[in-house]
């Protein structure tokens, strides 16, 4: 479903009859979807259909078995694994639902740590961290290990994370999952105002809270089909 | 099938790679530590074990046959302390020519014996066949290696008595007679004395040796036993070659035994702490604390089995060549030293799988007392506290932060860091000390030489049963200095000299000419350079008590004149000196040159100069000389056996060590890649998550290496290095070493490093 308004808008994401097989088990079949700048689409559906192959299909973490998978106009197919890394690290943020914070580093290196395998130096990437690790109202944890840190400030934590490359596009993948309900709150409210600050968000999620709140856009999989798209109004 | 073997092949079918690994790691170790007891037991008692297997007899004495009849001396076999006897055997002496086969004349002591074997002193026949019928006769042959057939059917004339045929060529090693021939042949000879071979069952002193006999002839009458030597006599002549490479080997033996253990350890320690987590949910499934820790031990028992009987195969077919290589130079005797004591082999196979499991034991108690919760939490805890601070440090630096995390990543185990290192460093202690004795053993090879090629020009005469020469000495050295290519001739004469106030005769060589390069043979004092000055090599000042600076009386056909020892040689004969041709003057005014030895110009055709010796004088016999060295040989192989050996299990050490590291950090790695780590930069920050450790252990294996290797060489008994032989270490060299904790450290960890760069992020970042 593309609206007029969609096509003045830039793709960021373009999936075509993207099909994915592991063995005799069908992840992905025929998918097709764009997402556009700005946008904040949310996947549903029940375990097992799909959505997490989606995601990684999107994040360049696995590779289609046919179809064609475009993000911010590079075909991620016509990529190797060294391509793919620098592309996740230009153009892709991801929120993980178990945070996958590096347990031996404080909250500020953690963070530091995207920017610094650019070759950013590190007195420059701890700036830009602290900056976040500020935005994001964390900053007074910055030299806590994630083992202190409660699961909503470890979930912010990555978000800075995935933020530190200013990213086209911010996946994430049940980021709310492992939180209780107070710190889902907190980590919906941020990606709600990231959004309204022009940050294109995939969300992908079992949450319908989640989805209604933070997304402009239901994406429902289904048997590894795209069974219905929606264009949900903001509720925040 | 019980429920603890059932989880045990479960977890071994699960974990083939680890399972792999651990198997590798005990066949290496297991043929590094047969090889190296096998090394200890051979090295520790060489002479031992040949005279043992070949019954060689403790005592051989000589009675007074008209004293002691043959059945009174055949009762001197049953008295107490005998635990076994051969003869009495006829014996004589029989006068031989001047050249006759390769003896220089003299007496030859003939036993007679009906056959080589029996209970004590088991001959070996070498070539042709025992002496069974008047007329025949069997010498024994003195050193390595046989005569050849050629010399069978010479013939000894012998006064009054029918010539003898020699119909063999025989070797004992308890050197009871010099040649044999049947009981008949020896009744025809007369024999003057009776011989009595005896093993007693305290043989360890002289004194007991002392004690024993006389307690065996006790009942003799007074004056029947007129001579006795034992085989410490032997034995004292004998280590004093053997023992010289003893040092060394040994030293290789314990390093191949550290090396081993500590891989071992650190493997199944590494695999058991690994497998916490899967022992949390044994537990929580109702296996008891004993039941878990019996799957654990195992599960590593199964691979450390088959690890170390293919070990001890591959072991067993090494052990018979690379023992073979590391006593070629040695005197051996005729009894096989290289072959591994069935009990190396069996405690290779049952020590390396229960070294494995008491090493897997320590580990598994403490996961017998973990509590079940945090049992199955371990490996995805946080492990905060460890080495924290020095990775803030590291991040902060201006290193790429590839690098600057893989350099912080052994402080977070630091005991696995620790086993690591201690491996790296033995094996880079191995790899200086292989460096450094290959360099001393080069530096020793090239000693004395220089220049050309040599060429050895031997003078015809009895000593070789070829014609003399036509021309007179001098006009021979003449001759050979002026043909083209020579650069400078050094003349030679060999005598059998006494040494006044020794048993044992010397061999001595006088030398005249050209010996620019012999000064590098030197290593204390100086060449001889004027009459009455001697050297001779370590082992021949050892045996016969002398230092730099002592007196010395040569006797020759009834002359003497005496000499001083002006310098040790840097290795040389036990039997031989040197001395220049003044020395000689005095004691054989008429002798002349056996051998030339010509130095050619470098570049020159050794082979055309040799031709054109021979065309000079058909008495003369020319040789490009080898210029192979048997123990340079020894030393250098054998140590690049030991070096790539212990480098492989130090290497897979660091394998062992890096896998577990990854397989631990998975998470974090798919993390790293999903941020935009790139799979060089994966590869970097795994390798250099070690190459430090193997740099560090560098650092601390070359002064230990350096310093075995001065050890060693101070310690090699035959030879005596001079210490421009021993300083072998310079700048480029050390570097070099430096670089092979690092390369040792880098082998080990590519292969788990690509494989890490290789994972699929979406599966592990869902590990949780």
């Amino acid at each position: 479903m593309t609206t007029d308004h969609d096509t003045a808008r830039q793709v960021v994401v373009r999936l075509d009859d993207v099909h994915k097989e592991y063995g005799d088990a069908k992840a992905l079949d025929g998918v097709c979807l764009e997402i556009h700048a700005g946008d904040a689409v949310a996947v549903m559906g029940p375990s097992g259909c799909g959505k997490s192959t989606l995601l990684n299909m999107v994040a360049g973490l696995d590779r289609p078995t046919s179809g064609t998978v475009e993000v911010q106009g590079h075909d991620l197919g016509e990529l190797n694994e060294t391509g793919l890394a620098l592309f996740r690290r230009r153009h892709v943020g991801m929120v993980f639902q178990f945070f996958n914070l590096i347990d031996d580093l404080p909250a500020l290196d953690n963070v530091a740590l995207a920017a610094q395998l650019t070759g950013t130096p590190a007195r420059q990437a701890r700036r830009r961290a602290l900056e976040l690790l500020d935005e994001l109202g964390v900053a007074d944890r910055r030299n806590n290990y994630p083992a202190t840190l409660s699961g909503g400030e470890r979930q912010r934590v990555a978000v800075a994370r995935a933020l530190m490359n200013r990213p086209a596009l911010l996946l994430a993948d049940e980021p709310t999952g492992a939180l209780d309900s107070r710190s889902g709150e907190q980590v919906m409210d941020l990606l709600i105002d990231l959004n309204q600050m022009g940050q294109t968000l995939l969300i992908v999620t079992h949450d319908p809270e989640l989805a209604t709140r933070c997304a402009s856009r239901l994406v429902e999989v289904a048997d590894g089909r795209i069974a219905r798209q929606s264009v949900l109004e903001a509720t925040a | 099938m019980s429920a603890v073997w059932r989880a045990s092949r479960a977890a071994v079918k699960r974990r083939r790679l680890q399972a792999f690994v651990i198997g590798l790691v005990v066949l290496c170790s297991t043929t590094t530590v047969l090889l190296a007891l096998g090394l200890l037991d051979v090295a520790t008692s060489p002479f031992d074990k040949a005279y043992a297997a070949q019954r060689g007899p403790h005592t051989v004495a000589a009675f007074d046959p008209a004293k002691a009849t043959p059945e009174q001396l055949a009762q001197t076999a049953r008295r107490p302390g005998v635990t076994a006897a051969a003869g009495p055997f006829g014996q004589s002496v029989l006068d031989v020519p001047k050249g006759w086969l390769w003896m220089p004349g003299g007496s030859l002591r003939v036993v007679g014996r009906a056959d080589p074997g029996g209970p004590v002193d088991r001959v070996e026949v070498l070539e042709g066949r025992w002496a069974t019928a008047p007329g025949e006769i069997v010498v024994a042959w003195p050193s390595a290696g046989t005569p050849g057939t050629e010399l069978l059917g010479t013939t000894l004339e012998v006064p009054g008595s029918a010539p003898l045929t020699v119909v063999g060529f025989a070797a004992g090693m308890g050197k009871s007679a010099d040649a044999w021939v049947s009981p008949e042949q020896m009744t025809a000879l007369r024999p003057a004395t009776a011989q009595m071979l005896y093993r007693f069952s305290d043989s360890a002193t002289q004194a007991r040796l002392d004690a024993a006999l006389a307690r065996a002839t006790a009942g003799l009458p007074e004056g029947a036993l007129t001579s006795a030597h034992t085989h410490l006599d032997l034995r004292k002549a004998f280590s004093s070659l053997a023992d010289a490479y003893l040092p060394f080997m040994t030293l290789f033996g314990v390093l191949g035994l550290l090396v081993s253990a500590l891989i071992v350890g650190n493997v199944v320690s590494g695999a058991v702490v690994s497998g916490y987590r899967h022992i949390g949910v044994l537990k929580a499934l109702g296996f008891t604390p004993n039941q878990v820790v019996a799957v654990y031990l195992a599960m590593t028992a199964v691979p450390a089995l088959v690890g170390s009987a293919a070990g001890t195969l591959l072991g067993n077919a090494l052990a018979g060549p690379v023992l073979r290589i590391a006593f070629s130079g040695i005197e051996t005797g005729r009894a096989a030293v290289g072959g591994v004591s069935s009990w190396v082999s069996v405690v290779c196979l049952l020590g390396m799988p229960a070294l494995v499991v008491l090493t897997a034991l320590v580990p598994a108690l403490r996961a017998h007392r973990l509590p079940t919760a945090r049992a199955i939490s371990a490996g995805s805890a946080p492990l905060t506290g460890r080495g924290l601070r020095v990775q803030r440090v590291l991040a902060g630096s201006r290193l790429p932060r590839a690098v600057s995390m893989g350099l912080g990543q052994p402080f977070a185990r630091p005991g696995r860091t620790l086993l690591t290192l201690a491996a790296i460093v033995l094996g880079v202690t191995t790899v200086t000390l292989a460096t450094g004795l290959t360099s001393t053993m080069l530096a020793y090879s090239e000693a004395g030489r220089g220049g050309g090629a040599l060429v050895r020009v031997e003078a015809g005469g009895p000593d070789n049963g070829r014609a003399a020469p036509l021309l007179g000495d001098a006009r021979i050295e003449e001759r050979l200095r002026s043909l083209p290519g020579a650069a400078g001739v050094r003349a030679r004469a060999l005598a059998q000299v006494t040494l006044v106030g020794q048993s044992r005769p010397a061999f001595a060589d006088f030398y005249r000419g050209d010996d620019a390069s012999s000064a590098g043979r030197i290593a204390e004092g100086r060449m001889p350079g004027a009459a009455g000055e001697v050297v001779a090599g370590p082992a021949f000042l050892t045996q016969n008590g002398l230092r730099l600076g002592d007196r010395v009386t040569l006797a020759l056909g009834g002359r003497q004149t005496s000499a001083t020892v002006v310098g040790e040689l840097i290795e040389g004969n036990a039997r031989a000196l040197e001395a220049s041709w003044d020395t000689l003057l005095p004691l054989a005014p008429d002798a002349r040159a056996v051998e030339y030895e010509v130095r050619l110009a470098p570049g020159a055709d050794a082979r055309a100069y040799a031709a054109a010796a021979e065309a000079t004088d058909p008495g003369l016999r020319a040789s490009v000389s080898d210029a192979g060295n048997t123990a340079t040989t020894t030393v250098v192989a054998f140590s690049t056996v030991f070096t790539v050996l212990l480098s492989a299990v130090a290497s897979l050490g660091v394998f062992n060590t890096v896998l577990l590291g990854t397989r631990e950090r998975r998470r974090d790695l798919g993390m790293l890649k999903s941020i935009g780590m790139t799979p060089r930069q994966v590869v970097l920050m795994t390798v250099t998550s070690v190459a430090g450790v193997g740099a560090v252990g560098g650092l601390l294996g070359i002064p230990l290496g350096i310093l075995a290797h001065r050890l060693v060489v101070d310690n090699v008994g035959v030879v005596s290095f001079p210490e421009s032989m021993k300083a072998v270490w310079d700048a480029p060299q050390l570097s070099g070493l430096l670089l092979a904790g690092v390369a040792i450290a880098v082998m080990g960890a590519l292969v788990p490093a690509r494989s890490a760069a290789r994972t699929t992020i979406a599966a592990a970042l869902h590990t949780e």
